[in-house]
């Protein structure tokens, strides 16, 4: 069930309607349920997995939180005791837990590429032998609720919080529907006391909610939905186009992921508002950026805290990483031999990160570029210091920091060549026609208007793309933009946050850019 | 603002918007399904949807009409006005594209339980073995729910909801909108069938040009079709419905099977089709007209798909046994449950007919002065004249008039050994002087196209003191038409017009459009033109029938044909030069003719080796 289509629109509507009428006990009984038909529907049959990550994480969180009380329960001076009797249980729970769901996770995503990689092994071996594919439909939304899970487990198993005890309220905590196909990755503790809590009508939630799905939707539906026609006319099938168009379609990919995402996003969060809930931020002006760890900061933030909290923090802190910071502060003279340890810790996340994405060749090195990039300036930042020095750069300057955000955008930029080619080689292949075979006059010849978007389309994207980035910069300069907007007088308010929204969704939006005049079909009469 | 304005506010300005939308769409109606008068356009309707917006036209037009015809887009070429003289009823054509057996009988189930249906004519189609019951595009190729019992709730909001967008489209048509048929408004609303007024307008001639105007002929796609026993019983099945109810109610049923182009079927595998038709029969008799030698000539089709109204023209004859139209002789065999597996079996051997047994060659020369001091290039000397009339004469020529090259077209009526047709443009008195004697001693006969505004001019322009080359009058016309060598036809009235001597800044000078004008005043003009010149030839002259056009200055374009043609002249001669290619059964092959320009320079051999 997608966010832009008319049966989302009445399930939210339905949802808030019955949530607010039923007694705040079972409120949340109404988001379950909605959560289930709005899976159901997009899902079908593969609600199974969810319900079956939810099982796993519930039966796990129960034992665990047992013998957390059990080691609360005892006194004192056998605490310790205690601790060091149950930990390999405690270990072999979270780990039979995070293995039931990334096995799961694996089988369904990673496998087939996995197995074709493994094919020529397998050929050599015993030839004519074929590796099984699976035949499995990727359930929706499966990174994210598993991931979701999966830290729920460990925050149990960390002592954070007594575990759930209501199989039907911890299915909702997997399930919630608003944040089930694109995120935010919620947090448990933060997430479900909000999704349990019982409220009163709240306009201003109501209000809120509304006014950030139809942003949401702004940048969805009136620049990303636009940006994709050029983008999916261009990049599959990059080969038939000029290094310069390639770029435009690279940079429109740039734009389209954006809007979608985090329109996506905004939308999910409207939703949640609605009901009183506040989901978790997942992306803080990432134009503003001015590094890639910055980037990383605030873009997708859900995804890059999981990746910190449970796989940084536990990697770097493990005996393997104690015993490898020693060696290399014995054998690495100098910073370098300190940071070592740590900067392979980030390049495995970011490689992760990059996996994360997707089972292909090009999020491996996707992975590996973000993953590369960072842990070289992490390696070379004492060398950059020296530099910065030496060429009398003041750090505080409007130019250094216009810099930083201009190559921070430039490596996103050529990153975004990576994930979007139809195969890794052709990225790099896209990449050098850009440089050696531009063809620059593509870009005013009328070349762009053939890429099925026509010169009013190309207007919207941009003038879309200034409103987004105008907005954002407020945000980013003088704060939130509704407060402001509260202060002007009603007509002003009724035109700036409801006839021309809604006229413009209307008009750019849900009038879609790849509208289909009617063929008429007999024009030889 | 409090949030509960806010909210109350939103809330009034969604629905408000959507109101707007809806309402839009509604009052537009470009499908025509909601049967209101406003920004009514039917023509336009059916195109985007010939399957409600017909339904949605008889709603208010039933009374008019007493009989239907039925079936996929090739039957609208079977003309209504000739089914109508035929069966002395009145026809509406339900043609939509695409139709299956399914939308003809639902379609007919609606008729016959809503109307009063004397006549049934339905068609069947090679494509009715193929699909059945297909799944289309939910707009334009929807039935409307009083034909399927689908539910109003679910039919109306896809139009009520739909992009906008397509009511734009219609309003913006609407401004572009034009006499001649346009791709989208490719009905005539008034009798169902396509307008196939300006294919119907276009001159044709020999194979080469009319190959190399559609293409598809020569160069026919590589199809492998299949037919599907599925499709294949729910057609029987439905067909054999809609003749239960056509028993129930008393109504007249013709089934018939259409032409196809020969590639076409051949696409199919013989003994598939061979099966279809033979169970065709199994459940009602039928005339087929499906694979004949009319399948292979592609000057009878307008497309791949579509056999010219010339061709329903000899197919309807055919089946009511009128003997004064040409047809083929192997077109059209009545088939039923007995003699259909022989009838299947002679079909597959169906072949073209030889190019000389219904086509022909006709040159046409064009004389205008005959002055004994001719000097340019549209005079000629008396004695060069007569030297080529002898000439014509002694090498064998018979001199016809436009009405025999008509009869050779429609009733199949052959034409000379050496047919020529001789003509005079402008009606000078030098044609009464000279050609009309020469020609009677050679035994010739011409035929001279007067501009009406100058007849009888012998000294002057018109009113005007400007001197003028002399013109007979319609005495002297009268004189030649009643010795049977001259027949008078038209140069129009007063659409070739002197420029210089006219008294307005936009003479009319032949028959195109004045720049500026509106289409509706020219077709207004050009009609009034051709009645007048029609009424003073006949009453000058007696002449029986004024018919044939010569275009002043040889100009013509789309329009000007169309509007000629729906005023009764429906053979013309242009200044193009060539010889005339007739096929028998097509009435376009008697539009725009080529003619020799003769004037005192072109030598007699000249103007033999033109007719060789």
């Amino acid at each position: 069930m997608s966010f832009t289509s008319l049966p989302f629109l009445v399930l939210v509507l339905a949802s808030v309607g019955v949530y607010y009428l039923l007694p705040k006990k079972g409120q949340w009984v109404a988001l379950l349920a909605a959560s289930m038909v709005f899976y159901c529907v997009g899902g079908g049959k593969t609600i199974l997995y969810v319900f079956y990550t939810a099982a796993t994480v519930y039966v796990s969180g129960r034992l665990l939180g047992h013998f957390n009380d059990l080691r609360r329960a005892a006194p004192k001076e056998e605490r310790k005791a205690i601790t060091a009797k149950y930990k390999p249980y405690r270990r072999g729970v979270v780990l039979a837990a995070c293995l039931a769901n990334f096995v799961l996770l694996y089988v369904l995503k990673y496998w087939n590429f996995t197995a074709e990689l493994l094919q020529p092994l397998a050929d050599h071996v015993r030839p004519g032998s074929q590796i099984p594919l699976s035949e499995l439909i990727l359930p929706l939304g499966i990174s994210y609720f598993i991931f979701q899970s999966v830290g729920y487990v460990i925050d149990v198993y960390r002592d954070k919080y007594q575990p759930e005890r209501n199989f039907a309220k911890l299915l909702l905590f997997v399930s919630f529907f608003p944040q089930m196909v694109q995120g935010p990755i919620g947090r448990f503790d933060q997430l479900s006391p909000q999704l349990l809590a019982g409220r009163s009508v709240n306009f201003t939630d109501l209000k809120y909610g509304i006014q950030l799905m139809m942003w949401g939707y702004f940048k969805k539906m009136v620049i990303a939905d636009r940006a994709a026609v050029l983008v999916n006319t261009v990049l599959d099938d990059p080969w038939s186009h000029s290094g310069s168009v390639i770029a435009v379609g690279v940079l429109f990919y740039c734009i389209q992921l954006y809007g979608d995402f985090s329109g996506g996003i905004d939308i999910a969060r409207g939703v949640a508002r609605m009901f009183g809930i506040d989901l978790a931020e997942n992306f803080r002006r990432p134009i503003f950026s001015t590094s890639l760890t910055d980037f990383w900061r605030r873009w997708h933030i859900t995804l890059g805290a999981w990746m910190r909290d449970y796989l940084f923090y536990p990697l770097s802190l493990s005996k393997p990483f104690a015993k490898l910071g020693k060696f290399t502060r014995k054998h690495v003279k100098g910073k370098l031999g300190k940071i070592l340890p740590t900067s392979l810790a980030t390049f495995i996340v970011y490689f992760v990160i990059g996996i994360w994405h997707g089972a292909n060749w090009r999020y491996v090195a996707f992975g590996f570029w973000n993953g590369g990039i960072i842990t070289l300036s992490l390696l070379l930042a004492p060398q950059f210091l020296v530099w910065k020095e030496k060429l009398h750069i003041n750090d505080k300057s409007l130019g250094w920091h216009l810099f930083q955000v201009a190559r921070t955008n430039i490596l996103v930029f050529f990153g975004r060549y990576i994930t979007r080619a139809p195969r890794f080689l052709t990225a790099v292949w896209m990449v050098k026609e850009t440089f050696l075979h531009p063809n620059l006059p593509d870009l005013w010849n009328g070349t762009l208007l053939t890429l099925g978007l026509t010169q009013w389309d190309f207007a919207v994207v941009i003038v879309g793309v200034v409103i987004l980035l105008a907005t954002e910069w407020y945000q980013e300069k003088q704060g939130p933009i509704r407060p402001m907007l509260e202060t002007k007088p009603p007509l002003v308010q009724w035109l700036a946050t409801m006839v021309l929204p809604l006229v413009l969704l209307f008009c750019f939006g849900v009038l879609r850019a790849d509208y289909i005049p009617e063929g008429f079909i007999y024009q030889q009469f | 603002m409090n949030s509960k304005r806010w909210l109350l506010g939103f809330l009034a300005t969604v629905v408000a918007l959507g109101a707007a939308v809806l309402g839009f769409n509604w009052l537009v109606d470009p499908f025509g399904i909601f049967s209101h008068k406003a920004l009514e356009w039917p023509s336009y309707e059916m195109t985007l949807n010939p399957r409600t917006a017909k339904i949605t036209y008889l709603k208010d037009h039933h009374q008019e009409y007493d009989s239907y015809i039925l079936g996929c887009s090739s039957v609208s070429s079977f003309p209504v006005e000739t089914l109508n003289e035929y069966l002395d009823a009145n026809f509406y054509n339900m043609i939509v594209y695409g139709a299956d057996m399914l939308d003809v009988e639902q379609q007919a189930t609606y008729l016959i339980e809503n109307y009063e249906v004397k006549n049934l004519v339905v068609n069947v189609y090679i494509d009715n073995a193929k699909d059945y019951n297909v799944e289309s595009d939910p707009r334009s190729y929807a039935m409307p729910p009083e034909t399927t019992g689908e539910s109003a709730l679910t039919f109306y909001p896809r139009y009520l909801f739909m992009d906008p967008r397509h009511s734009l489209d219609k309003l913006r048509y609407m401004a572009q909108d034009t006499y001649l048929t346009q791709p989208f408004d490719v009905f005539d609303e008034a009798n169902g069938a396509y307008d196939k007024k300006v294919r119907d307008a276009e001159p044709i001639g020999n194979m080469e040009e009319y190959l190399e105007a559609y293409p598809v002929f020569a160069d026919y796609p590589d199809l492998s079709n299949q037919t599907n026993e599925a499709a294949i019983t729910g057609t029987l099945e439905s067909l054999s419905r809609i003749k239960a109810l056509c028993e129930t109610h008393g109504i007249r049923l013709i089934v018939l099977t259409a032409p196809v182009y020969a590639d076409y079927l051949d696409s199919f595998p013989w003994d598939q089709v061979a099966d279809f038709y033979t169970r065709l029969a199994e459940v009602t008799d039928y005339w087929d007209f499906s694979y004949s030698s009319v399948s292979f000539e592609p000057r009878y089709f307008y497309d791949e798909s579509h056999f010219r109204e010339c061709v329903g023209n000899m197919a309807l004859a055919r089946i009511f046994g009128d003997n004064s139209v040409y047809i083929p002789e192997d077109f059209g065999v009545y088939v039923t449950a007995e003699n259909a597996a022989d009838h299947v079996a002679q079909m597959a051997s169906a072949e073209p007919l030889p190019l000389e047994e219904y086509t022909d060659q006709v040159p046409v020369l064009m004389y205008h002065h005959i002055d004994p001091q001719a000097d340019d290039n549209t005079t000629i000397t008396p004695e060069t004249f007569e030297a080529q009339i002898a000439a014509l004469a002694e090498a064998g020529y018979t001199a016809i008039f436009p009405d025999d090259l008509a009869a050779y077209v429609r009733e199949g009526k052959e034409l000379p050994e050496k047919p020529v047709v001789i003509t005079f443009d402008d009606g000078y008195l030098s044609n009464y002087e000279y050609a009309w004697p020469i020609l009677e001693k050679y035994g010739m006969v011409a035929t001279i196209f007067v501009i009406g505004s100058t007849v009888g001019d012998t000294d002057h322009y018109k009113d005007t003191d400007y001197p003028i080359t002399p013109h007979f009058s319609y005495a002297q016309a009268k004189e030649m038409v009643d010795s049977g060598v001259i027949s008078i036809q038209s140069h129009t009235y007063d659409m070739h017009q002197w420029g210089p001597y006219e008294d307005t800044d936009q003479p009319r000078e032949n028959l195109l459009p004045l720049e500026g004008e509106s289409e509706a005043d020219y077709r207004a003009a050009l009609s009034a033109d051709c009645e007048t010149i029609r009424r003073e030839i006949q009453t000058g002259t007696g002449e029986e029938a004024v018919h044939v056009m010569a275009f002043p200055g040889g100009y013509y374009d789309t329009l000007s044909l169309v509007t000629l043609l729906e005023n009764g002249f429906d053979i013309s001669f242009s200044t193009e030069v060539g010889t005339n290619t007739l096929v028998k059964g097509m009435d376009q092959s008697l539009l725009a003719l080529d003619r020799y320009n003769m004037n005192e320079s072109v030598s007699v051999e000249e103007m033999l080796s033109y007719l060789a």
